[in-house]
């Protein structure tokens, strides 16, 4: 009863955050993917385009791209319109305007691997051929679906739309100066091409690690978090060639290879494909 | 002021409207469907199934097959487990057993036309065109359109051994096989005799007459236009007579990979088993 009050009063106020029930403006753009395929490094791409004033880090990177689960409702009602707002969830027929950054889910494990022992959500010593288990089934300890869900959920419903990006992580990667050329142009801004590439460059991972050393306390992500264990990890594409055990990628190209074959994605093992909406 | 200390102590109480958040439990199973899809028409075919001993009407619909939306968190959760809930969610990852009801797009907007203008959420002069052309934008319900919504279950679910689709069309062609499959699908034993009754119970005809009865003691009807049924033609195909030519052309040309998959027969033949990926759709409204 006294919890139901506290949590009534704070309701009442706006002091909580609304995740899922944000109050969406017709003119907020969602910057959405699947947790651990690129959001922060995307946040911090846009966040230099847009605010370059501000010189975004991890200080007040959710404040420039607020994240809905992570500000209060009355915060999220007084940032300066239009917002770009970062998202993980599945498909929400609300959001009017969306880029979704979509990654290879063989590359997403082992991020989210690693990130469950930077959270202690798992041990270090946690078999990595079961935690892909869990991946694939879904049974991590977040409410995002699985990658499939979540990728088919908004690639089915809105690609060809066009207030629909979607945006690679490799792409990102191998062309940083087109995929932020596209992003900005789908966000109305007129970037010239030095501005795209100062963004790029204060993006870039090595100064998004020398950030985190100094700022790791400051951010909602990297607090009371195991400190020996970096955020910004490898940020590299096809790590899971080297890590990722066989029978784990047969596990998932076997499930999701689909929907990877149609979004890019080469298989390891072309025979599992299993059908996919690609006919839609 | 009044209305937040009322919803305050409602909240405080547990009784205030569940919505979209409320404790889901491993063992729920979701009826889902897009509006105006035959949802409550199947509501009463598995009430009728799992409550043979009682009378299914409007007056006691939501308790027996519960709808989150208008049901009290409280409620909800001192609910007899395994539940069964009905939703009009689009694609909802919580939800890990799924009964998908489809029904033709080209029905779905005659009949949400005429429900909003039983529920007033429409002006009594708004054209079938000129709601179609809202329609087809997702702009005539908050659960996205017709697209989204079938294609963000489907999408995400089909071959999922725990999602069944179920077309509407098909429950009133061959309604005991239909209503078997469901009801084998939930894990509910019936026979012949108890589906044939079931499906008896839940006929057309029956629920007009019980509408008639109990309008007034249904979330879905009371307080809204009673010259206006809320079981309506309980047809497919009505769509021939009442649709205007453009207004199915356009339908069938957003939504013709989607219609196609589902079986239904396009009117614009060229459309017919046209396969095309998802992400060439260059015809689809903004």
């Amino acid at each position: 009863m006294i919890k139901r009050l506290i949590v009534g009063t704070k309701y009442y106020f706006g002091l909580y955050p609304p995740g899922r029930n944000v109050h969406v403006l017709p003119d907020d753009v969602y910057l959405v993917s699947y947790p651990k395929s690129g959001n922060t490094w995307t946040r911090f791409l846009i966040a230099n385009v847009v605010y370059p004033e501000k010189n975004p880090d991890f200080s007040n990177i959710n404040a420039l791209l607020p994240d809905p689960e992570d500000m209060s409702k009355r915060d999220l009602a007084r940032v300066v319109r239009p917002r770009v707002l970062k998202s993980h969830q599945y498909f929400d027929p609300r959001y009017p305007k969306v880029i979704y950054v979509v990654r290879d889910p063989r590359d997403v494990v082992l991020s989210e691997y690693h990130f469950s022992i930077k959270r202690r959500a798992i041990a270090e010593d946690y078999p990595l051929a079961q935690f892909v288990s869990r991946f694939v089934r879904g049974e991590l300890n977040h409410p995002y679906g699985t990658w499939f869900e979540n990728a088919a959920s908004w690639f089915y419903t809105r690609q060809g739309h066009p207030r629909f990006l979607l945006v690679k992580y490799e792409s990102l990667q191998t062309g940083a100066m087109d995929e932020m050329g596209r992003i900005a142009n789908f966000l109305g801004i007129s970037a010239t091409p030095e501005r795209l590439a100062k963004a790029i460059e204060l993006s870039s991972a090595d100064r998004m690690r020398e950030l985190e050393k100094k700022q790791a306390h400051l951010w909602s992500s990297t607090r009371e978090t195991r400190q020996d264990k970096p955020f910004v990890r490898s940020a590299k594409s096809g790590g899971w060639r080297v890590d990722l055990p066989e029978t784990g990628v047969a596990e998932i190209e076997s499930a999701w290879g689909g929907l990877m074959r149609e979004m890019g994605y080469e298989l390891a093992v072309p025979s599992l494909i299993p059908a996919g909406m690609a006919n839609l | 002021m009044l209305a937040h200390v009322k919803y305050a102590v409602k909240y405080l109480l547990g009784r205030d409207q569940a919505g979209r958040d409320f404790t889901i439990f491993p063992d729920d199973t979701f009826l889902v469907s897009y509006p105006k899809s035959g949802n409550t028409w199947v509501r009463f075919l598995l009430a009728n199934l799992l409550h043979p001993n009682e009378t299914v009407g409007f007056a006691n619909i939501n308790r027996l097959l519960p709808a989150p939306g208008v049901s009290s968190r409280r409620f909800l959760r001192n609910l007899p487990r395994p539940r069964i809930l009905k939703s009009h969610e689009p694609f909802d990852a919580r939800f890990r057993k799924v009964l998908y009801l489809v029904r033709d797009p080209r029905d779905v907007a005659v009949s949400e036309y005429h429900f909003d203008l039983k529920k007033r959420y429409i002006a009594a002069d708004v054209t079938l065109e000129e709601f179609v052309k809202r329609y087809l934008v997702g702009e005539t319900s908050g659960y996205g359109s017709w697209w989204e919504h079938t294609v963000s279950w489907i999408g995400a679910r089909q071959g999922n051994p725990r999602f069944l689709m179920a077309r509407y069309e098909d429950l009133l062609s061959n309604p005991i096989p239909e209503t078997g499959k469901i009801a084998e699908f939930l894990g509910i034993r019936a026979d012949e005799e108890r589906l044939a009754a079931a499906i008896e119970r839940s006929s057309a005809d029956r629920m007009r007459k019980l509408e008639k009865q109990q309008a007034d003691q249904w979330t879905g009807t009371k307080n809204t236009r009673q010259e206006i049924p809320f079981v309506r033609a309980a047809k497919s195909g009505g769509w021939r007579e009442t649709l205007p030519a453009h207004c199915v052309e356009e339908i069938e040309a957003a939504w013709a990979p989607m219609m196609n998959f589902l079986g239904y027969e396009l009117e614009s033949r060229e459309l017919n088993n046209k396969t095309v990926p998802a992400w060439v759709r260059t015809d689809q409204p903004i």
